[in-house]
C-alpha cells in the first residue's frame, strides 16, 4: 500500500497546506477527467473536481487508514458525479415550440457559443457510436463500466469506491460487456 | 467444456481474474468451437473499444496545463482558512459532549459564587425581618431579656445569645448559639460550621429564595 498518501492526508490534516497541494497535484488530472467521462461537460466536471478536494479537506480526520486514499478521493468524487447525474433536468426537444416565449423554439435558446456536450468532445465516428453505446448503458452498469475502462481500478477497489461486494462488481461488468457487445455486433 | 462455462470465463480472463490453468482449459475450447471464438473475439474487440474511446473523450476546448493550474489554484483558494479550523474543532468539541460542557459550566459558575461568598464571610451579618429590637455589641447578637421578635433571626460570624422569645427559626453560621434559660425559641435552631454544610444551606436558600 502506498504510504506518501496517508502521509501527506495526516499532514494536511495538521494544517500543512503544502502537503494538501501535493495531494491534489496527484489527483487533481486523474479525478477530472473521470467526471468528465461521467459527465460530459467541463463547466461540471470542474465543479465536482473543486467539490471533491474541498470535501476531501474538510473530513481529513475522518479519513480512514485501512482504506487506500485513492479509493476515499475515487468515492467521493464518484458519488458526487452521480448526485449530478441524478439531478439533471430530464432532456427537453429542441423541436418543441416553449410555452413562455411564442414562436421560439429550443435552437434560439442555445447560448452562441455552441458548447452542447457533444460537440465538446473530439471523437472519430467509430468513437462517437461506441461512446453512444457506452451512454445508452443503464446507469448502474454505465457507472460501473465508466470506472473499469478508464482507471486502473481492480474490481475490488472498484468495489471498495462503490461500496459493493466484488461479486455484484463482477455480475455487472459481465452483463455490461455483454450489453455493450449486443450494441456494438455490427458495427466493429 | 460447456460453452456457458466458457463465457463466464472469458469475462474472468478480460477482467484479468481467470487463473492460469483455466486459462490453457479456455484456449482449448475456444481451439474447437467456432461459436465461442468468434463470441470471444468480438468481446475482446468491443472491451478495446470501449477502452479506447473512454481514453479518447476529452473536452474540445483543451482542459490543458494552464486549465489545470488555474484549477488547481481555485481549489486551493477557496480552502477554510485554519484559524476557523482550530475554533471548528472546540465547536466539534462542544456539539460532541453537551452533557459535559453543560456540567462544566454549571460547576464553573457555582464555585464562583461559592467563592465571593466564602470571601465575604469574616464580617458580622445579621438577617430577620425584626430587628429593631436586636442589640449588638461587638459579635454578639442579643436579643435581650423580654424582647419578642416575630420571624426569623439570622447571624452569620458571630455568636447570638438569646434571652427575649423568637417567633421563627434561629440560625447561627460559623459562630455560637446561646440560648438563656429566659429564652425561648418557637421554630427551629440550626448551628452551621462545616464549608459543605454551609454551601447547602446557601443553595437551599438561593434556590428557595427564587422559587417564592
Amino acid at each position: 500500500m502506498n504510504v506518501l498518501e496517508p502521509r501527506l492526508a495526516k499532514l494536511a490534516l495538521k494544517g500543512d497546506q503544502q502537503a494538501f497541494a501535493e495531494l491534489v497535484d496527484l489527483y487533481q488530472d486523474k479525478l477530472f477527467h473521470m467526471a468528465y467521462r461521467m459527465l460530459n461537460s467541463r463547466q461540471e466536471a470542474e465543479d465536482v473536481v473543486q467539490d471533491t478536494f474541498l470535501r476531501v479537506y474538510k473530513n481529513l480526520d475522518r479519513y480512514d487508514d485501512t482504506l487506500k486514499f485513492s479509493t476515499w478521493i475515487y468515492r467521493i468524487a464518484t458519488n458526487l458525479c452521480i448526485d449530478r447525474l441524478r439531478k439533471r433536468r430530464p432532456t427537453y426537444s429542441l423541436d418543441a415550440e416553449s410555452n413562455d416565449h411564442e414562436g421560439l423554439d429550443g435552437y434560439s435558446m442555445i447560448p452562441g457559443d455552441n458548447r452542447t456536450p457533444e460537440s465538446e468532445m473530439l471523437l472519430s465516428d467509430t468513437q462517437r457510436i461506441i461512446h453512444a453505446a457506452i451512454a445508452s448503458l443503464p446507469p448502474k452498469y454505465k457507472t460501473v463500466m465508466t470506472l473499469r475502462y478508464m482507471q486502473d481500478l481492480s474490481l475490488q477497489e472498484i468495489g471498495d469506491v462503490l461500496e459493493m461486494p466484488v461479486t455484484t462488481i463482477k455480475t455487472r461488468v459481465h452483463r455490461g460487456r455483454e450489453f455493450l457487445r449486443k450494441k456494438l455486433e455490427h458495427k466493429l | 467444456m460447456n460453452c456457458n462455462v466458457a463465457i463466464v470465463w472469458m469475462h474472468d480472463y478480460l477482467d484479468g481474474e481467470l487463473p492460469r490453468e483455466d486459462i490453457a482449459a479456455l484456449k482449448s475450447h475456444l481451439a474447437s468451437c467456432p461459436a465461442c471464438r468468434s463470441r470471444f473475439e468480438l468481446l475482446q474487440k468491443t472491451d478495446a473499444a470501449a477502452f479506447q474511446t473512454l481514453e479518447a473523450i476529452k473536452p474540445a476546448a483543451g482542459y490543458d496545463k494552464k486549465a489545470s493550474e488555474q484549477l488547481t489554484q481555485r481549489i486551493m483558494q477557496q480552502l477554510p482558512k485554519q484559524q476557523s479550523k482550530e475554533r471548528n474543532r472546540f465547536v466539534r468539541f462542544i456539539y460532541r459532549y453537551p452533557g459535559v460542557t453543560a456540567a462544566a459550566v454549571f460547576a464553573l459558575v457555582m464555585l464562583g459564587s461559592f467563592f465571593t461568598m466564602w470571601e465575604e464571610d469574616n464580617k458580622l451579618i445579621v438577617a430577620g425581618e425584626d430587628l429593631q429590637q436586636v442589640v449588638i455589641e461587638g459579635n454578639t447578637v442579643i436579643v435581650p431579656e423580654g424582647a419578642h421578635l416575630t420571624g426569623n433571626l439570622t447571624v452569620e460570624n458571630g455568636t447570638a445569645d438569646v434571652q427575649g422569645k423568637v417567633d421563627g427559626n434561629v440560625t447561627v453560621i460559623d459562630g455560637e448559639l446561646n440560648l438563656a434559660s429566659t429564652g425561648y425559641i418557637a421554630g427551629q435552631s440550626r448551628t452551621i460550621d462545616q464549608a459543605l454544610d454551609w454551601f447547602w444551606y446557601k443553595v437551599t436558600q438561593t434556590f428557595g429564595g427564587s422559587a417564592r
